[in-house]
């Protein structure tokens, strides 16, 4: 049934290796999904141009434009779309530039087939899941603070800024279980779709980012609130 | 960011070094001078018919010297160590090609051999995925042997058997087998002129020169390729003309292409593969048969003439070049001997 809810989403593969990108693109296809391959920089920023797409996967040693440059690009024209860098680059550094240019998933060459189509699903259900749920409410308003969650511009009393794409979702995730304590291993299941066995601090680091950006005192929370030892919960009716 | 910090804090290490070398010599100056002009006063009021010495000249001029060839081999120390640094950052980016370069077709290989077990993949399908793994599997014995040959070459085992040809029919096969191996047909590539004269040459290391310059030539255009090889003669030396109709190479890197490691970073460029070492060892190479390679392109989208200046066989070089026939000929006789044996 999840399945069937992917099948037909469209992915702009960018991968300049023919003999990979003919390997992905029928493994892609063969799971449902619509593919267009695009070898190089600039006809990934003209296909992604001119068509819808619902996920990149996105190589980063590219000719003409490299992937950092390409995300940069998306994500200026559509915070939201989810972006999967596949690279032979591993390290650290690199993997930082890319999640920090809002690549939302981050997979090294050689990579396993299935881990590689898993990815991808939990990806597309995030996505789908989010915009679902911020169609029926686009806006959300708490206090000072306005959150529209399909531009992701935010609100603080006279303060403007955007929010990335992963925090909208924690957000999202924690209004739509308002008043309700949320785990972690809840949060990394639901939100970064990976088992709780990393680091649960990813999830401390978010909920911190959260209260800068709309308690007061972000030292002393009135809306993210710890629950000792076993999550957080978000409430804003007093 | 961290190392162009370091070259800065190094430059500025050096020129504190040397303002201080250079303040140290004034200094030193100007104790000399006032003291021994107080001395001349001093020992005139003191005793008129004591004679002063004129200032011992001798060690006044050995100590400038000293001095000046301190500087000087601090320059040298610190010109060395910024080629040193050059160099270290080059093989950087080397490794990370070359890690580009063999991640790439492995990827592929385990992909396709991941689909082949856990799918149900047709059978015309199947075949064509064996034949990309057969094809990747190549390309990762190239990249794996090119990089073995750095060692060979720089011990200069990758040259080492010399031999006499006719200069016009040699160059003819070697540049029609590299056009055969990149598949141009003689629309691609053409040669021109003529070259009555006999040439050294160790013909397996002068394949790889022509080989990487065609090469070059198909990566670096966009396609139809066009080669045109023009053969003549200098004085002593025969010269080979290999122009491409390319997108050319800008003034200021012309001399460094031929460099280790080195690569170009151009947004025009439409592949951004390599290692970085072919044209080093098509110059090496070139070194080794007694020559020289030169490029000259007018600039961008102008394409690319690459020169190759050979010696004309008993004309130029040849006391060099008897050594290499020499050097063969010793090695093919101790070859002949462990055959017999």
């Amino acid at each position: 049934m999840e399945n069937d809810l992917t099948k037909g989403e469209k992915i702009l593969l960018v991968e300049d290796e023919e003999t990979l990108a003919i390997g992905l693109e029928y493994n892609l296809s063969d799971e449902g999904y619509i593919v267009d391959w695009a070898k190089d920089g600039k006809q990934a920023l003209n296909l992604f141009n001119a068509t819808e797409y619902d996920l990149i996967i996105l190589d980063i040693m590219l000719p003409y434009y490299n992937g950092f440059e390409i995300a940069e690009q998306v994500r200026a024209k559509y915070p939201q779309m989810p972006i999967l860098m596949l690279t032979a680059r591993t390290s650290a550094e690199d993997k930082v530039r890319g999640l920090e240019l809002g690549a939302d998933d981050y997979l090294t060459k050689p990579f396993h087939l299935q881990e590689l189509l898993l990815r991808i699903k939990g990806m597309l259900k995030r996505k789908m899941w989010y915009k679902s749920s911020s169609e029926s409410q686009p806006v959300y308003r708490f206090g000072k603070n306005e959150i529209n969650f399909e531009n992701l511009h935010c609100k603080n009393g006279a303060k403007n800024f955007m929010l990335t794409q992963r925090e909208a979702m924690v957000l999202k995730y924690l209004l739509e279980n308002k008043g309700k304590i949320v785990s972690r291993k809840e949060l990394l299941e639901n939100v970064w779709h990976i088992s709780s066995e990393i680091e649960t601090r990813t999830v401390d680091n978010f909920i911190s980012r959260l209260r800068k950006y709309f308690e007061e005192d972000p030292n002393t929370p009135v809306y993210f609130k710890s629950i000792r030892s076993v999550g957080y919960s978000f409430n804003d009716e007093k | 960011m961290k190392k162009r910090r370091s070259l800065l804090f190094l430059i500025i290490a050096f020129i504190f070094a040397q303002i201080a070398w250079m303040g140290l010599l004034g200094l030193w100056i100007y104790w000399y001078v006032s003291n021994y002009l107080m001395f001349k006063q001093v020992g005139n009021k003191l005793s008129p018919q004591i004679v002063i010495d004129s200032p011992n000249v001798g060690i006044f001029v050995i100590g400038i010297i000293s001095i000046v060839l301190i500087a000087v081999a601090m320059f040298f120390i610190f010109r060395n160590l910024t080629v040193q640094m050059k160099v270290t950052r080059l093989y950087d980016n080397f490794i990370a090609n070359v890690t580009h370069e063999l991640k790439s077709p492995l990827s592929s290989i385990q992909l396709y051999l991941e689909t082949l077990s856990i799918k149900s993949v047709r059978a015309e399908k199947q075949k064509e995925f064996l034949d990309i793994m057969i094809k990747d599997a190549s390309r990762l014995k190239k990249l794996i042997n090119s990089i073995l040959e750095i060692s060979r070459l720089e011990q200069k085992r990758i040259a080492h058997n010399y031999h006499v040809y006719n200069a016009d029919s040699i160059i003819r096969q070697l540049v029609s087998d590299a056009a055969e191996q990149f598949r141009l047909s003689e629309k691609n590539i053409k040669i021109e002129g003529e070259l009555q004269c006999k040439c050294v040459i160790d013909k397996d290391a002068m394949q790889i020169v022509f080989d990487n310059l065609t090469d070059n030539a198909i990566k670096y255009s966009m396609p139809p390729v066009k080669i045109n090889v023009k053969l003549s003669l200098l004085s002593k030396r025969i010269l080979i003309e290999h122009i491409d109709n390319g997108i050319g190479i800008e003034t200021k890197n012309q001399k460094n292409i031929f460099n280790k490691f080195q690569r170009i970073d151009n947004k025009n460029i439409p592949n951004v593969k390599g290692t970085g070492l072919g044209l080093y060892w098509v110059r090496e190479i070139i070194k080794f048969h007694g020559g020289k390679i030169t490029v000259v392109s007018e600039g961008e989208n102008k394409g690319s003439c690459f020169r190759i200046e050979l010696p004309i066989y008993k004309t130029s070089k040849k006391f060099y070049i008897n050594k290499l026939l020499r050097q063969t000929a010793r090695k093919e006789k101790i070859m002949e001997n462990a055959d017999g044996e």
